[in-house]
């Protein structure tokens, strides 16, 4: 049998029009969108509950404390306090988890399932070419997971701003889950989990080592992120002597330790100060004439956060990269040169 | 026919995670506005030729043109059905052909979608994860017929389906290309499947291109005889040279063999009938027969050659000859 003869004629293909890829890619993804949106929506009515009525109370429980001035017997509001550090806790701990979920989604679903399925094949042989398939795939949960992440972040920062100066236990800016949660580089580290997952979903092509892989990656990125951080802006040097002590710990820390009289430094042996006669005799054996710590100040906060935002973003850029030339190499991408579609 | 649909030259492709080759210096042309059947055991490369030709994975060594270009350039005129049939199990079928209206922008046809998906009194409302193979088959098919293709790639499209159905959706694909002129290129392990179905047959196996042509010329150019195991002169075996032997059998006295002519035959020797089926198993059991594939020049002669071979029941030696000399065949080592 021969298929020969056509009695109609091909359908009339003009420059087309882009496929609608945008839309189907929410349809199927529709439960995580559903749980993102509530995730967000709870998350950011918990923060502002924490930044308004909650700060209020504690911080009028704290005044209630701080006016018994160490009586013996003292009438507060202690369960406002003791409210106001869990929620802080949990708020802070579900900020700080968003990078991880995302990673741990986009590693499951994103790459890996449609590859292992075979339905992302099912996409490239409809007319979407899988750079544009993938491009769908990062371009769109990116904006909705900087959206989300950004709206809660800010609402954490505010929060924790409002209980600064008034409750006699809320957490320093330097204060490590403080300091990430409230500031862009939560958004980038977010951004990062959706780009490992989608990398490592194309390169491993099943979904549930995809999974855990991305998660491990992504605390891998953390750890480096986390690790360059106190070296992404110079930092402050506070010098003591030894009558004075140790500087206090404010701050981030990058380094402290002894000075001696050639201004050398050596690492402090923690003794306990001049005031023990074994340590003054550890000091002098030193040579040691103070102590020097070099640090962060709260000025350099921003600096820290889009200093650690922006290599965050370029680990992201080097990432994308990757997904697009793994991509390339086992679809062949679209050579360049003259199209031959009518 | 005047073109190619598909043009292959070198192609091999190379897997990493199996360790080896999937397809190695494939070589051919498959006609355009034709139905084409690709064909080879389990493992001998078909899908993975599909899915070079469909621009889904790049190959390791040489180039494949489809429809003229690059396959990633001719993305939109091409439908492809892979042999596991993947659909968005979450979507209902109509939701299924409604993105690939989104997808296919410029060429959706949804009467064809709705047709071949309802066809077997199917609702559209049903979720995909509860389909049966056999509708699976019919969505996927929808989609792929609905981008109304110029080129109809199909990995084994109807293996898991019941006879009945499997005659069925046939006949709406065949009448679906014909309507359209759509080439089709059909991969199956089920010769006899084919046979009705398919003009061109590409056989593959170990990854490398066994036989390629016309099916008219390729059984043409073929014969299956009977004669002799021992020559009566001299007792010694029969030797069938100057013809080339693809597979010869001996039961008792006498020998079966299939042989690609190469001149009259000699005294005494029976031709049998031959089908697709025979010629394909044969090739098969003896991958150290020489592969062949009848070049696009022989289809010119493909109407003589046909002729020709419907009458060689008679077995006359001279239109033996002249078939294969038509048909040009173009041997090459194994």
């Amino acid at each position: 049998m021969t298929a020969v003869a056509p009695t109609a004629p091909p359908a009339t293909r003009h420059p087309s029009p882009a496929p609608r890829l945008t839309r189907w890619v929410l349809r199927l993804h529709r439960p995580a969108l559903c749980v993102w949106v509530g995730l967000v929506v709870v998350l950011s009515a918990a923060l502002l509950w924490l930044g308004g009525p909650l700060t209020d109370a504690s911080a009028a429980a704290w005044e209630q404390y701080n006016a018994c001035a160490g009586a013996s017997k003292c009438a507060y509001d202690q369960p406002a306090i003791i409210r106001y550090k869990e929620v802080y806790s949990a708020t802070t701990f579900a900020v700080l988890a968003l990078p991880f979920l995302v990673a741990a989604w986009a590693g499951a679903t994103l790459t890996s399932r449609e590859l292992e399925t075979g339905t992302a094949q099912l996409t490239w042989a409809q007319s979407v070419s899988p750079v544009r398939w993938l491009t769908t795939k990062l371009a769109l949960p990116a904006t909705l997971v900087v959206a989300g992440a950004g709206l809660v972040v800010a609402l954490h920062h505010l929060a924790w701003s409002a209980g600064k100066g008034r409750i006699d236990t809320a957490k320093s800016w330097s204060d490590v889950s403080t300091f990430y949660s409230g500031g862009p580089l939560t958004v980038a580290l977010a951004l990062l989990g959706l780009v490992v997952g989608v990398l490592v979903g194309l390169l491993w092509r099943r979904s549930l080592p995809a999974l855990g892989i991305s998660v491990v990656a992504t605390t891998g990125v953390f750890a480096i992120v986390h690790t360059a951080l106190p070296y992404l802006w110079p930092s402050v040097t506070q010098v003591r002597n030894r009558v004075q002590g140790a500087p206090s710990g404010a701050g981030i820390a990058v380094d402290e330790g002894i000075l001696t009289s050639t201004g050398a430094r050596l690492p402090n042996p923690y003794c306990g100060g001049d005031v023990f006669p074994d340590c003054r005799a550890t000091y002098d054996k030193l040579d040691a004439v103070g102590y020097y710590r070099d640090f962060h100040p709260l000025a350099h906060y921003w600096p820290l956060q889009l200093m650690a935002t922006a290599l965050t973003c370029a680990i992201v850029a080097v990432l994308i990269f990757a997904a697009y030339r793994v991509l390339k190499s086992r679809t062949g991408g679209t050579p360049r040169g003259a199209s031959t579609t009518e | 026919m005047t073109s190619s649909a598909i043009e292959a030259t070198g192609l091999g492709k190379a897997f990493r995670r199996r360790g080896g080759w999937a397809l190695r210096d494939c070589t051919f042309q498959l006609p355009a506005g034709r139905v084409s059947a690709l064909v080879g055991p389990n493992g001998a490369g078909k899908s993975t030729l599909l899915a070079l030709a469909a621009g889904l994975i790049a190959p390791s060594e040489g180039s494949v043109t489809v429809l003229g270009g690059h396959p990633a350039h001719v993305r939109p005129r091409i439908g492809f059905v892979s042999q596991d049939k993947p659909l968005y199990a979450q979507l209902t079928v109509a939701e299924t052909l409604h993105m690939g209206a989104d997808l296919n922008p410029d060429s959706w046809d949804a009467d064809t979608a709705e047709r071949v998906a309802a066809g077997g009194g199917l609702d559209l409302e049903t979720r995909v994860r509860s389909l049966s193979g056999g509708q699976r088959t019919r969505v996927a098919l929808a989609l792929a017929l609905a981008k109304r293709p110029e080129l109809l790639l199909l990995d084994e499209p109807v293996a898991d389906l019941d006879p009945l159905a499997r005659h069925e959706l046939m006949g709406t694909l065949m009448a679906t290309a014909a309507r359209y002129g759509t080439t089709i290129v059909m991969s199956s392990h089920v010769i006899a499947e084919l046979e009705d179905s398919c003009d061109h047959l590409l056989l593959i196996g170990d990854g490398r291109v066994r036989l390629a042509g016309d099916i008219d010329d390729l059984l043409a150019v073929h014969s299956l005889i009977t004669g002799p195991a021992r020559e009566a002169a001299t007792g010694a075996d029969f030797d069938l040279a100057p013809h080339t032997t693809v597979e010869s059998r001996i039961t008792g006295r006498q020998v079966t063999a299939l042989v690609r002519p190469a001149g009259p035959l000699p005294v005494g020797w029976q031709t049998n009938d031959l089908s697709l089926e025979a010629l394909v198993l044969a090739h098969l059991r003896n991958p150290a027969a020489p592969p062949l594939t009848l070049g696009q020049a022989s289809a010119s002669a493909s109407d003589s050659a046909s002729a020709s071979a419907s009458d060689s029941t008679s077995a006359s030696p001279t239109s033996q000859e002249a078939t294969s000399a038509s048909a040009m065949p173009q041997e090459e080592p194994a």
